[in-house]
């Protein structure tokens, strides 16, 4: 079996499972967004549901909306707020209190190797850098919260072996950009199969494991699973609040495709305003003038990413015209950058610091661009409109290449500031 | 799960091309964004834009055969329309969570019918199992065998997608409980 197979065969009490059958999983737990809250719960209190399969198992996180910008959101955080309270969720991550959903349960220990949950969030396959696997209930999350599953079609999986390890200057956002292109050029779909990593992989630190996860979810992936290595097995016991079981390939495991991606090569990569995966060599559009930069989303929040873009801009300064909006993806990162002096260093640098969420990412609730602006970002996606403007131009980079920008003023290699 | 459900329609055929995306294909972006969901609300929009009119013309039992890659996109709004107007939809391929939506919400659904739109046009008159898996074009006498709708999301489709599914189920716990 793959370890899609695996974890979801676990998961729905049966020796084996196939691509293409449809099981109803017990999930470890249940993730819903504040976004996603008051919806459900006025779905099901509509239909006299007034509690769920097991409260203990629910996490609440808040993310999308957390410095509350009109009345609406107001009204949203304050009903969040009671929900919790009706539903008897413990697990309620208010804003200020855990960041991102799809970052702070694998930092915190809650999400482990080889475990399963279900999520109503796409980005939930961040869930396979650690080793684990989260499926996208979308709408469908009321019906997991009153009834703790749903029908789910184990999905086929698709074999990336990566040879080589990168330059320095080139992380795992990068790799995500341009396979991205190279998938887009093939005859490869990822419409709800599982990217299952395997090669020179062990090098890939939990962050970047996570940051790979992006760009497949965007071309629709319903998962990114990445082998746990030894490394990873140290991070998620030291931080662990319950025993886990690693899972990993069979040998003999059916995919639906394999692809092999040589990295040794790779050039820091910038993707198109448009889709991730209109990849390109930043060589290509080095030079074009940014008004806006953001480090920060589930592609790129975790500690590591801020700390590598803090180690540019150190004793450095954002070229004037230009404001950079730095989002920690979790709580525990900014208290962790404060500790460090990496808050110090970004504000020295002229950036200022956003709380922990998705920041501009959440469907533009924060951090917009005028018309006409561009932007240089380490967001999920940039179609037209992502935050802000319509006609703003959005290029995504990683968080060094986003920090190198953000010094120039313009489209930047970051290998020129190592 | 209702005996009387029909599993087998019987109407003319709406065909259309690969592609087809939800916003701007199925119904207008203004439908999505809106974030309208009461059918009335959708039915005079269903296919407007490439199709103006559709919802005047169509019958229950109608059926929507597209190319590949129908519905881009996880939105429920076309396919509430569809379920309440009783059309069925045969396509060559949906993306997953079309798919996914279209079942969520009650829609007599089958993907993965190769080569359908090969087999007729506008206006014939179609015969279509979902549970049997099967595509009569009585119009010029040809069927094709197709996979059906999977026998565990049958009780899912009979009782109208997600809503209904869900309210059935409280309905059978809160008896159980009281019994």
């Amino acid at each position: 079996m793959t370890a899609a197979e695996k974890i979801l065969a676990r998961a729905s009490g049966l020796d084996r499972v196939r691509a293409g059958e449809i099981v109803y999983p017990t999930p470890d737990f249940v993730v819903i967004h504040d976004g996603l809250v008051m919806g459900t719960k006025q779905d099901l209190d509509a239909l006299g549901i007034d509690r769920l399969f097991d409260p203990d198992r629910v996490m609440m996180v808040t993310d999308h909306d957390v410095v509350y910008l009109n009345e609406r959101a107001v009204a949203r955080g304050a009903f969040n707020r009671k929900a919790a309270e009706a539903w008897g969720v413990k697990g309620f991550y208010d804003a200020g209190r855990g960041g991102h959903g799809h970052l702070f349960p694998t930092e915190r220990g809650l999400l482990l190797p080889g475990m399963f949950y279900f999520d109503n969030d796409r980005h939930c396959t961040n869930a396979g850098g650690i080793g684990a696997l989260a499926i996208r209930a979308g709408a469908e999350i009321g019906r997991v919260l009153a009834t703790g599953t749903t029908w789910t079609v184990v999905p086929k999986s698709i074999k990336l072996t990566i040879e080589g390890r990168v330059q320095p200057g080139v992380y795992a956002r990068d790799i995500g950009f341009h396979l991205g292109a190279i998938l887009r050029r093939s005859d490869v779909d990822l419409d709800y199969r599982v990217l299952e990593l395997a090669g020179e992989i062990d090098p890939f630190s939990v962050a970047q494991r996570v940051a790979l996860c992006s760009t497949p979810t965007e071309m629709r992936a319903i998962g990114v699973f990445f082998p746990p290595s030894q490394h990873v097995l140290d991070y998620a016991r030291e931080r662990a609040q319950r025993p886990f079981t690693p899972v990993y390939p069979d040998a003999d495991a059916q995919y639906d495709s394999e692809l092999t991606l040589d990295v040794a090569r790779l050039e820091p990569q910038v993707a198109l305003p448009g889709a991730p995966h209109k990849a390109t060599n930043l060589s290509e559009v080095a030079g074009v003038k940014v008004d806006h930069a953001f480090i920060g989303s589930c592609g790129s929040g975790m500690y590591e990413d801020l700390e590598i873009a803090a180690g540019i801009l150190k004793e450095r300064r954002v070229a004037p015209g230009v404001r950079l909006l730095v989002v920690p993806g979790t709580e525990d990162s900014t208290k962790r950058l404060h500790r460090e002096g990496l808050l110090d260093v970004f504000q020295q640098a002229g950036a200022f610091v956003l709380p922990a969420g998705c920041g501009p990412c959440a469907s533009g609730r924060m951090g917009l661009l005028h018309s006409g602006e561009v932007s240089i970002c380490t967001a999920t996606a940039n179609a037209p409109g992502r935050f802000g403007a319509k006609d703003a131009d959005i290029y995504l980079g990683s968080p060094a290449t986003v920090a190198a920008s953000a010094i120039t003023g313009k489209i930047t290699d970051p290998r020129s500031f190592l | 799960m209702p005996d009387t459900f029909q599993w087998r329609l019987r109407g003319r055929c709406y065909k259309l091309g690969d592609d087809v995306p939800h916003a701007g294909g199925v119904v207008p972006n203004w439908i999505i964004g809106g974030r309208y969901f009461d059918p009335k609300d959708i039915i005079p929009h269903l296919f407007e834009e490439t199709d103006l009119g559709f919802h005047e013309r169509c019958r229950p039992g109608d059926i929507i055969v597209t190319g590949r890659n129908f519905g881009m996109g996880p939105k429920m709004n076309g396919y509430i329309a569809m379920q309440a107007l009783g059309l069925g939809l045969v396509c060559e391929s949906m993306p997953f969570l079309a798919y996914r939506a279209a079942v969520g919400c009650g829609v007599r659904v089958m993907t993965d019918c190769v080569n359908v739109t090969q087999i007729c046009e506008n206006g014939d008159d179609l015969e279509v199992d979902f549970r049997d898996g099967y595509v009569i074009n009585h119009t010029r006498n040809i069927q094709r065998e197709y996979p059906p709708i999977p026998d565990t999301l049958h009780e899912l489709i009979a009782l109208g997608g997600n809503a209904g599914w869900l309210e059935q189920w409280w309905k059978n716990r809160q008896s159980t409980a009281s019994a």
